[in-house]
């Protein structure tokens, strides 16, 4: 195999005004397996994105073998030896194995595809971990039929297709289990000595130790600083990632009542993503859900609310409960603000006030009583001090901070005992954010149970007195008081040890 | 069902398709009793090859996720062309530079349709539902009403069974459909068609495997149009004359065709083969419903009643994958 030499210099990639990546710096080359490291948003996917390909950067430069090289689709940087197993794979539902591996790549004869080399080939690269696999995958089944493991393993396949001098694995372990994990680090180890380079990206910190040989990190953006593996540990790591960062002054949190009634209790809860969570929650209570994103906490919050298939058991309000539809679990009293505004929350085209009443119509009977309903509606609007021109606007007149506000409003307008929030100030402004605050203390005041997922460590820090944080579908780690510190909240979302 | 069946039918769709055609043949068969001699043969089959090469082409689009609603204004546009370019008195040269003309201003027409929406970005649907307006424009420019003669020998050579052997002759759509099938065949074995399913399937997959996506969309679009611009061939040479609205009845039953041929609208899956059976079982039902008397109200509603169960077909599958899981 050709050795690489692969430098990318002060990257920069922003979406309008949103900075992405500031200043990316990663070097590697043969023989050599890199760990890309840091927290939500530090710019992980953002660089090893503009590595393949997929994204061009708006600044600086990417050197291969020392020339200065851009990408102006995958195919290119495939054709320089890079290729990448994606974290949102890329494979195609209607094609087989086979097809998929081969795609764009396909071995051909005077323009045929040769279907007996592909399938042949096919089953040599499967072989590669072999017995660790269904029988289900076969180099002729059709990828939507295909487990999620066994995906990610013929992902793997696909990149190793293209015989790169450069591999980029992306969170490639998140699906595999331990067996197939193993298998991959083994042929990590061979790809290494035969000299290819490796760039390996991974929330589980305990990979990262045993497989990769130098480690760089980036924070908000930034790489700020490599590592060589054998002279490090876990904490300088972390502490690389959080550094400088700045601390939330922590006001001091109104203290659990522990006579409340507990309002849920949680036990053994098991989706396709979660494998067992347990937990209580009582009302007047805040408690924060952290982690990187996509550990589990939204199908937690979902499943809670009816919305995806479950199993374990929920007591609700001191009665064990399965919701089939969210309709039942708003009946009990249960309320879901979702993440994505745009697609789950709002009815961007209709007006504020039909929004506001959407999940709350049946109390105003029928003939619906208009005027009582537009009363509540402007009440509601003005408690959450909303900034718009009348309640017979379009919700998409209103800036995201408002449009969240609307959100809220609908499902405050049914005072809930349970209020499940999914990153609920995702994009919106610092002065909406302090309101949204100022709202959780009134609803936790007035003994509202609150279950808080965010990606935004500062939030958890500063406004729960519990946080649970989840790592790989299970809670990793429960910090309160003392412990609840940015170093440990960081180090629980890389499974490391708190 | 048991569960091979639901399989087989699920990788092959166009088999169910297969079975209502033949239904639909027996049915036709015994409102018609001389059905299978050469000369109605030759007369159904030669009416029916311009829906066939419509929904062939249509096939291309709906794979890759598109649909295009412009075939039948391509088609009155092509044959317009077609029907004054070749006088009564025209040479063989004056029939190739037609047919050039007529496929140069197809093509165009389709490149129309894959700049919108590959480059302006606009929803398939609106695009070609647009520009089939400025092509039914040309063609009511170019030939105001119905007209032209095309030369005897011209038309004979299509209207006419090939003889074979003294006593054997084939109509010439049924090499028509030979020569589509074998197409179709040819492209499965290339990467082409890996690209052209891999898009409808998850372009953005396809992208970042490397696939010009953009590139797969506009050509589909090229495609349909040519196939457009065939069908005009076909009927003008079985018509012998042109007509400015031929095309106004053909878009809708090519996109119901390539459904009934398991063609998945969503884009993804699909069969060339399936629409042409598709555009068979659409012609037979017109055949039958005029054989049977019925009165011409009935049309639509069979036409409605088979389009429902088509779109259906794809839900029964999952309710029963669903059942024998």
């Amino acid at each position: 195999m050709k050795a690489i030499s692969v430098q990318v210099e002060k990257a920069v990639k922003t979406y309008g005004g949103v900075v992405a990546l500031a200043e990316g710096n990663l070097t590697v080359q043969s023989g050599e397996v890199m760990a890309l490291l840091g927290a939500n948003g530090s710019g992980k996917s953002t660089l090893s994105k503009i590595l393949t390909g997929v994204i061009a950067p708006n600044g600086g430069q990417v050197l291969i073998d020392g020339k200065a090289t851009s990408f102006g689709s995958p195919q290119e940087a495939r054709k320089a030896g890079i290729s990448a197993v994606y974290q949102e794979l890329s494979l195609i539902p209607d094609l087989t194995v086979a097809e998929n591996i081969w795609l764009s790549h396909e071995p051909i004869r005077g323009g045929f595809i040769k279907w007996q080399e592909m399938r042949a080939n096919t089953q040599q690269l499967l072989d590669l971990f072999k017995g660790l696999y269904g029988t289900n995958l076969q180099p002729d089944a059709l990828i939507s039929t295909l487990t999620p493991d066994e995906r990610q393993l013929v992902e793997i396949l696909k990149a190793l297709s293209f015989d790169p001098r450069l591999i980029i694995l992306d969170e490639a372990t998140a699906s595999l289990d331990s067996r197939q994990v193993n298998r991959l680090f083994e042929l990590v180890q061979t790809w290494k000595s035969h000299g290819m380079a490796i760039v390996f990206v991974s929330h589980r910190m305990e990979e990262i130790f045993r497989i990769a040989d130098k480690a760089t990190v980036l924070r908000n953006g930034r790489t700020v600083g490599e590592r060589v593996i054998a002279e490090s540990n876990e904490r300088e790591l972390v502490d690389l990632m959080i550094e400088g960062a700045t601390i939330l002054q922590r006001e001091r949190l109104p203290v659990v009542d522990e006579q409340k009634p507990v309002r849920l209790a949680v036990e053994n809860l098991r989706t396709n993503v979660l494998r067992g969570v347990s937990l209580q929650l009582r009302d007047g209570e805040l408690l924060g859900l952290g982690g990187l994103q996509g550990q589990g906490q939204s199908d937690l919050l979902m499943a809670l609310f009816g919305a995806i298939r479950c199993e374990g058991q929920i007591v609700l309000s001191g009665q064990a409960r399965t919701f089939h539809h969210p309709r039942a679990a708003m009946k009990a009293d249960v309320a879901l603000v979702p993440g994505d505004r745009g697609s789950e929350g709002l009815l961007l085209i209709r007006s504020i006030l039909e929004n506001l009443m959407l999940a709350s119509w049946s109390r105003y009977r029928t003939p619906i009583a208009f005027s009582k309903a537009r009363a509540d509606g402007g009440q509601i609007a003005q408690e959450l001090k909303m900034v718009m021109s009348s309640l017979d606007a379009p919700v998409n007149s209103l800036s995201g901070g408002n449009a969240q506000k609307v959100v809220i409003g609908k499902w405050l307008l049914r005072s809930p005992k349970l209020l499940l929030l999914n990153d609920p100030t995702k994009g919106i402004d610092v002065g909406a954010k302090a309101e949204f605050y100022n709202l959780l203390d009134r609803l936790r005041d007035a003994g509202t149970a609150i279950l808080f997922y965010s990606s935004d460590d500062d939030e958890l820090l500063g406004l729960c007195n519990r946080v649970l944080v989840l790592h790989d579908g299970e809670i990793s780690a429960e910090l309160r008081e003392d412990k609840l510190t940015r170093e440990n909240l960081v180090a629980a979302s890389m499974g490391a040890s708190a | 069902m048991n569960n091979r069946a639901v399989q087989l039918l699920n990788r092959n769709p166009y088999l169910l398709s297969l079975l209502l055609l033949i239904i639909m043949v027996v049915i036709n068969r015994a409102l018609q009793d001389n059905l299978f001699e050469i000369g109605p043969l030759n007369g159904n089959l030669r009416v029916f090859t311009p829906a066939i090469l419509v929904a062939v082409g249509q096939t291309f689009v709906v794979i890759a996720g598109g649909v295009d609603l412009s075939v039948g204004a391509i088609l009155s546009m092509t044959n317009a062309i077609l029907a004054t370019q070749i006088p009564q008195d025209a040479t063989g040269d004056v029939f190739v530079r037609a047919l050039a003309l007529a496929i140069g201003a197809g093509l165009l027409a389709g490149a129309l349709n894959g700049f919108g929406v590959t480059v302006l970005r606009l929803q398939p649907i609106v695009t070609t539902y647009a520009t089939s307006f400025i092509f039914a424009g040309v063609a009511l420019r170019i030939l105001p009403e119905p007209g032209g003669r095309l030369p005897r020998e011209l038309t004979s050579f299509w209207r006419n069974p090939l003889a074979v052997s003294p006593d054997f002759a084939l109509p010439m759509s049924l090499i028509v459909i030979g020569l589509l099938i074998l197409f179709w065949v040819v492209l499965t074995n290339i990467r082409y068609r890996q690209n052209l399913f891999a898009t409808g399937s998850n372009a953005e997959a396809a992208y970042s495997t490397g696939i010009r996506v953009n590139w797969v969309k506009f050509s589909t679009y090229l495609f349909s149009a040519f196939f457009a611009t065939l069908a005009a061939l076909a009927l003008t040479l079985g018509t012998g004359t042109g007509n400015p609205r031929a095309g106004d009845q053909m878009t809708l039953p090519s996109v119901v065709a390539v459904v009934l041929g398991g063609t998945r609208l969503a884009g993804g899956q699909g069969n060339a083969v399936g629409s042409i059976i598709g555009a068979l079982i659409l012609g037979l039902i017109g055949n039958i419903i005029s054989f049977a008397n019925l009165d011409s109200w009935v049309r639509p509603l069979v036409d409605a009643l088979i389009i429902i169960a088509a779109l259906a077909i794809p839900g029964i599958f999952g309710v029963m994958r669903r059942l024998t899981r």
